[in-house]
């Protein structure tokens, strides 16, 4: 897997790049700012560049617009944006449309090597990583939460996992049930909510995200 | 009247403050001068423009006055005449406006507007409004005093122009006096400033004519910077903001400051968080988490090679923790230095001890003044302090802090090499703001070539 990493910490950078290498992906560039993101990404063509939000100069949401300029001109490259705070806004913008290939990340989940490092992999190949976080933020401020108090809390957990990304395996494996019982809410909360049932980790989130916005 | 030194107004360094204790010849220069700077015929123009508006303004207001007052009183026109009252009042206002252009313009004199009128409701409220609106009573009142000032006005120009004409007496007088000799002529009337006539006829007369133009000539611009002083300190009386009012804007002036200066302080510690502590934990956490994987499960054998990346890993943690723990402190001392719990004097010791320039402390509080004053005094002391290291050069800094009745004064200087400026990016700004929210003061003494002083005197309670 190739990956550029846009990250103004350098601290934190440098953990990165060593931390993919180790695990055997490539890091083809390691920059601090956006522009030279934009850059990079246009001569390497990676499959998936991690974005820090806040960069210089201004340090508020650059990182957040060329993530968003990355998906529109390169839509073959997944983008990771993490950063230390969950803004819903943001999490909006970057799925509105499409939530191929984007993943939304606290910067904390880097301390999960193991799952952060699978989340990247998610996204690269096409896939969604929303940060439960996100995931609890968006099922909080949804206006239409007569559908949503309809599920149960266990089906409540498996929407949220749902949400971000996961397969019914990865749901199993996190709930600690069986794919049977995994299958069986999913169908219960598609029909609760009055989703059409449909293939794919990302039809499903778009079908969750789209009805929670 | 340091007001009256408008940026542009060189003035040919007449500051009053400025002519004592300067070496003879320099004085001499400056009184020789001075009827010919710029200041003063800034001053002359002035007082031309005031001659020609003054009187139509106090004739026009005095007879609207006048008439509305008879008016209201008849009992037959009361509505005309409260109508007159309200449009003398409103023309009142107007030119009040002009006479502070003109002296903005003029004289470079900024005499702050008074508060804009509210108006009342209906027709009875809004008269009632006006009627009762003191700021434009004021304007009446400087109005009709500008006439006798503009007289006066017209007095020190007189003393100029009079002075100027007498003391040319002895180049036209050989002009008309090249008579044949023992021819009787009449003597010739001279005008004086001081409301007497010469009769001269003969040289002595015409020197001592001479003498008496040019005394009145040197004179000038000290009457007319006298009357044009009076005149703008009437005008900040009578034209400027009502003395509660003026109090008014300054305290919501300051009041932003501290609401700004407060979230300025939140951003930046948000910040200092956001690029320092938290991303050294993230990259602890990060890498931890690499050597908990590297461990591998329980009862996995490790590999020596493995075994040393993963002691480099826990090293570079272990590392980051303590950096981090470092960054925390630094922070939380930011925000509230916890030996200012302790007073004032215990807290300056440990800003004196841990200062870069070494540091003679003062102390003399018998009062204790209050939290929020203590923690300004503090952080006056430390920025001032900071800017000793980084600025001046000095070799040694003093630091003394007298507390009197109700009066903190703070005292940091140097022996650096002087010439701070505030427009620098010293920080002094962000100071004088903070101070002045508590109503303290700052004053800067910082001469090219040293030593700097700062002044900070406090208030014992915000």
């Amino acid at each position: 897997m190739q990956v550029v990493i846009a990250e103004d910490a350098g601290l934190l950078r440098e953990g990165l790049v060593q931390m993919l290498t180790d695990r055997g992906h490539e890091v083809c560039a390691a920059v601090g700012d956006a522009a030279r993101l934009l850059e990079a990404v246009a001569e390497h063509r990676p499959d998936v560049a991690v974005v820090d939000i806040r960069m210089p100069p201004t340090h508020t949401d650059e990182g957040l617009r060329a993530a968003l300029q990355l998906r529109a001109e390169h839509p073959d490259t997944g983008v990771l944006v993490f950063s230390q705070y969950i803004e819903t806004r943001y999490a909006s913008r970057l799925l509105e449309g499409n939530a191929s290939g984007v993943g939304y990340l606290l910067k904390d989940r880097v301390a999960d090597v193991a799952e952060f490092a699978a989340a990247l992999e998610r996204v690269a190949s096409g896939g969604t990583a929303l940060d439960p976080e996100v995931v609890s933020q968006l099922l909080g401020a949804s206006r239409r939460t007569a559908g949503l108090t309809s599920l149960t809390p266990r089906e409540r957990d498996v929407l949220a996992l749902m949400a971000e990304g996961r397969s019914n395996a990865g749901i199993a494996a996190a709930l600690v049930v069986s794919g049977g019982a995994v299958e069986k809410h999913v169908a219960s909360i598609f029909a609760k909510l009055g989703l059409p049932p449909s293939e794919g980790d990302n039809r499903r989130v778009l079908a969750v995200l789209q009805y929670l916005r | 009247m340091p007001d009256l030194d408008g940026p542009d107004l060189n003035g040919a360094d007449l500051e009053h403050n400025g002519v004592m204790g300067r070496p003879p010849g320099e004085l001499v220069r400056v009184v020789l001068r001075a009827p010919f700077t710029r200041r003063t015929m800034r001053e002359m123009g002035y007082a031309l423009a005031a001659g020609l508006t003054a009187w139509m303004g106090c004739l026009l207001v005095a007879g609207l006055l006048g008439a509305g007052a008879l008016l209201t009183v008849s009992l037959i026109g009361t509505f005309i005449g409260l109508l007159l009252l309200v449009t003398t009042l409103r023309v009142a206002l107007r030119l009040g406006k002009l006479y502070r252009w003109t002296a903005r313009r003029l004289l470079g004199a900024q005499v702050a507007a008074p508060a804009p009128f509210r108006p009342g409701k209906g027709v009875l409220g809004r008269v009632d409004a006006r009627l009762r609106d003191g700021t434009a009573w004021r304007a009446v009142g400087y109005v009709v005093l500008k006439l006798p000032v503009s007289w006066l006005q017209a007095y020190a120009v007189s003393f100029w122009v009079i002075g100027a004409m007498d003391a040319v007496t002895p180049l036209w007088w050989p002009l008309f006096r090249n008579h044949p000799p023992h021819t009787r002529l009449a003597p010739v009337g001279i005008t004086t400033p001081f409301f007497a006539e010469l009769h001269i006829s003969t040289w002595p007369g015409v020197l001592s004519t001479c003498l008496i133009g040019i005394a009145a000539l040197l004179a000038a611009p000290w009457l007319l910077r006298g009357v044009t002083t009076g005149d703008v300190w009437l005008m900040r009386g009578l034209l400027g903001p009502a003395r509660l009012e003026a109090r008014v804007r300054d305290l919501e002036e300051s009041r932003a400051h501290a609401v700004d200066d407060a979230a300025e302080a939140l951003r930046r510690v948000e910040r200092d968080l956001h690029d320092g502590a938290q991303v050294r934990l993230a990259a602890l956490a990060m890498g931890l988490g690499m050597a908990k994987e590297k461990l591998g499960d329980d009862g996995e054998p490790v590999g020596t090679a493995q075994m040393a990346s993963i002691r480099d890993l826990v090293e570079a943690a272990h590392q980051g923790a303590k950096e981090a723990l470092v960054e925390l402190r630094d922070l939380a001392r930011g925000i509230h230095p916890p030996v200012l719990d302790a007073g004032l004097a215990d807290a300056l010791a440990t800003l004196a001890a841990r200062s870069l320039v070494p540091v003679k402390l003062s102390t003399d509080i018998r009062e204790r003044p209050t939290p929020a004053i203590e923690a300004i005094a503090y952080f006056c002391a430390a920025e001032l302090l900071a800017n000793v290291a980084k600025h001046s050069g000095a070799n040694k800094a003093e630091v003394s802090v007298v507390q009197r009745d109700d009066t903190l004064r703070l005292r940091v200087s140097d022996d650096g090499a002087g010439g701070a400026d505030p427009a620098s990016g010293s920080g002094l700004p962000g100071l004088i703001q903070r101070v002045r929210t508590v109503d303290g003061t700052l004053a800067l003494d910082s001469p090219g070539g040293g030593p700097t002083v700062v002044t900070v005197d406090l208030p014992l309670r915000a």
